[in-house]
């Protein structure tokens, strides 16, 4: 068999070219990933040196990282680094929550002060002597607790602290997303797992249970 | 000495004091075990377990002054230690002192296995079995039922669900009416109803399909933040109240140990309990359902004694007084005690009244024997 034979003997087998396009693809998904860490990791390191206040300003970073993990899913790669993505946006999303609800939570404090203030002046213009620490401290706890409680009725207060609440239910999630890949990958079962057989468990006591009180109920009803 | 000086010299003085202080409560702390801070200590012995739910007998303490067993039911929000905080605040051992038979369902530490359970398995399959068991043990075909807070809702749906088992539903610190917070005109009072009115029903799914439980942890955190100050004052200047005192700190450390122990909420019935009673008010306007069945507070004729407190933060007391306007029966008493919703049970101001008010009740009705099936 001449060399040009071999060659054509090998392209024509099935298997060998499967292990060949097999290997294009690894390769390809590698490339992927080190496109990924070398082109959007320092990008978004450096956008969080530029604004070190979780982006307070808006929330560009983590809208362009969904769009971004939100693209085409394919099948059999990238799709742990698209959940850590999207892990990572929820992360800068809920960042940028808290910082505007500890805005809107310490709002009462200068009100508060304020108005002790003006409490403990009054007091030392009647020609009353300085309270003691203990009953200067209660006034002062009076007032801010009577502003904090305020602040927390207000609209703005319970929106902001929704918004968070929203923000870190959502970063949980992708969290649980990307513990769930990784237990799958390694062939543990996962939390989702847990859940459905605890259901199962559940509905079956309650099958049982409601045949145990019909026959309990069937064996009284026969006794009298 | 100028005014000045001697306001500064005094300034000195209380700041060294209570520096002196913390570090004398810091010491204390430190040496200070665990097992040193004893909560839920009456005497009881275990009767029956469902899963992670046990049936418990007190042992009697007294001369029985009620015959009819009665049956203590908390929330799933917190445990029932604090009924039983310490010997001489315990609604538990001041009950048994009067002669009566208590029995104790606890809820035992649910956890993300009971995601799925429902109001429905507590009410219908936990106090379900805990009836029948009592009425088994003791020979009485109906039993009464004393709930506290969430076990009062739970109880008072038992009693509605299954009127021929319950002799008198006495119910203390129970919302009836979810949405009465906006007749309260005290600003510290019903947050916790506004809050979960803000929240959309969405989110009270996400929470619970996130952690699979309504997470203790999340719960204590919405309590703290409505005593606001005296969450931030606990730690420091409280300890500097009750450091001398060794009575005082015990106290603070066993209230300490009660509030750590803030049990997760089973998934499903945390769904029930923010959406179907606090966000849409079922209960009170007949349209909540257990197990296929709609609640009807009207069916509800077993003598009910409603106990609450006047300065409730968390239950507000228009949210308990509804009940009385919603029962079938004819022997309605409501009881409003001065306190809080914690302070109710474990203040040294509110010791006997509580009590003495249950007792006095019970006992008045159970020498009536025209009510025992």
């Amino acid at each position: 068999m001449s060399e040009n034979d071999k060659s054509a003997s090998v392209d024509s087998d099935p298997g060998l070219e499967w292990a060949k396009l097999w290997q294009t693809m690894a390769e390809s998904s590698n490339r992927m990933v080190e496109a990924w860490s070398g082109s959007m990791a320092p990008f978004m390191l450096a956008r969080l040196s530029e604004k070190p206040g979780g982006f307070g300003d808006g929330n560009e970073l983590s809208a362009a990282i969904e769009r971004m993990a939100q693209g085409p899913r394919l099948a059999d790669f990238w799709d742990i680094d698209r959940k850590m993505a999207l892990a990572f946006g929820a992360w800068i999303e809920m960042r940028q929550r808290l910082a505007s609800y500890n805005a809107v939570a310490a709002a009462p404090w200068p009100e508060a002060s304020k108005r002790f203030y003006e409490t403990m002046s009054a007091t030392a213009s009647g020609g009353s002597p300085h309270p003691e620490w203990r009953e200067a401290f209660a006034k002062w706890s009076e007032i801010s607790n009577e502003e904090l409680i305020r602040n927390q009725r207000t609209d703005g207060f319970l929106q902001a602290q929704k918004e968070l609440l929203q923000a870190g239910l959502k970063l949980r999630s992708r969290q649980d997303d990307v513990a769930e890949a990784a237990s799958a990958m390694l062939g543990l079962p996962t939390r989702k797992d847990f859940d459905d057989v605890t259901r199962q468990l559940t509905e079956l006591r309650r099958e049982v249970r409601t045949l145990a009180r019909q026959i309990r109920d069937q064996k009284s009803e026969g006794a009298r | 000495m100028s005014d000045q000086e001697d306001q500064t010299l005094r300034v000195a003085r209380d700041m060294a004091a209570n520096a002196e202080k913390m570090f004398k409560a810091a010491q204390l702390i430190a040496n200070t075990r665990d097992e040193d801070v004893a909560i839920g200590t009456t005497p009881k012995h275990l009767v029956m377990r469902r899963d992670k739910v046990e049936l418990f007998h007190y042992e009697p303490m007294a001369e029985a002054t009620a015959k009819t067993p009665v049956l203590l039911a908390y929330g799933l929000i917190g445990r029932y230690t604090m009924a039983d905080l310490q010997p001489d605040r315990s609604l538990v051992r001041s009950l048994l002192s009067k002669g009566l038979d208590l029995w104790l369902i606890d809820w035992g530490q649910p956890g993300r296995t009971e995601r799925w359970l429902k109001i429905d398995d507590y009410v219908d399959d936990y106090i379900e079995a805990a009836v029948d068991r009592i009425a088994q043990e003791t020979g009485h075909d109906k039993i009464t039922l004393l709930g506290i807070c969430e076990g009062g809702v739970f109880t008072t749906c038992y009693a509605a669900l299954h009127p021929e088992k319950v002799k008198n539903l006495v119910i203390t610190i129970t919302p009836i009416d979810f949405h009465a917070d906006v007749k309260d005109k005290a600003a510290h009072h019903g947050f916790l109803n506004l809050w979960t009115r803000s929240l959309d029903p969405d989110d009270i799914d996400k929470l619970v399909d996130t952690y699979g439980v309504l997470p203790g942890e999340f719960m204590s955190s919405v309590f703290s933040m409505m005593t606001p100050m005296r969450s931030l004052t606990k730690y420091n200047v409280d300890l500097i109240d009750v450091v001398d005192d060794e009575a005082k700190f015990m106290n603070f450390l066993r209230m300490e140990k009660w509030l750590a122990d803030r049990p997760h909420h089973p998934g499903e019935a945390a769904k029930q309990w923010l959406k179907d009673l606090y966000q849409e008010n079922r209960l009170v306007d007949g349209s909540f359902e257990l197990s296929g069945c709609r609640v009807d507070l009207k069916s509800i004729t077993a003598p009910v004694l409603n106990v609450f407190a006047l300065d409730d933060h968390i239950i507000p007391p228009d949210c308990s007084r509804a009940l009385g306007a919603k029962i079938g029966s004819t022997d309605y008493t409501e009881i409003p005690l001065p306190g809080g919703h914690v302070g109710l049970f474990v203040s040294s101001k509110s010791q006997g009244k509580l009590s003495q008010s249950i007792a006095d009740w019970l006992v008045a009705r159970d020498a009536n024997p025209g009510s025992e099936a």
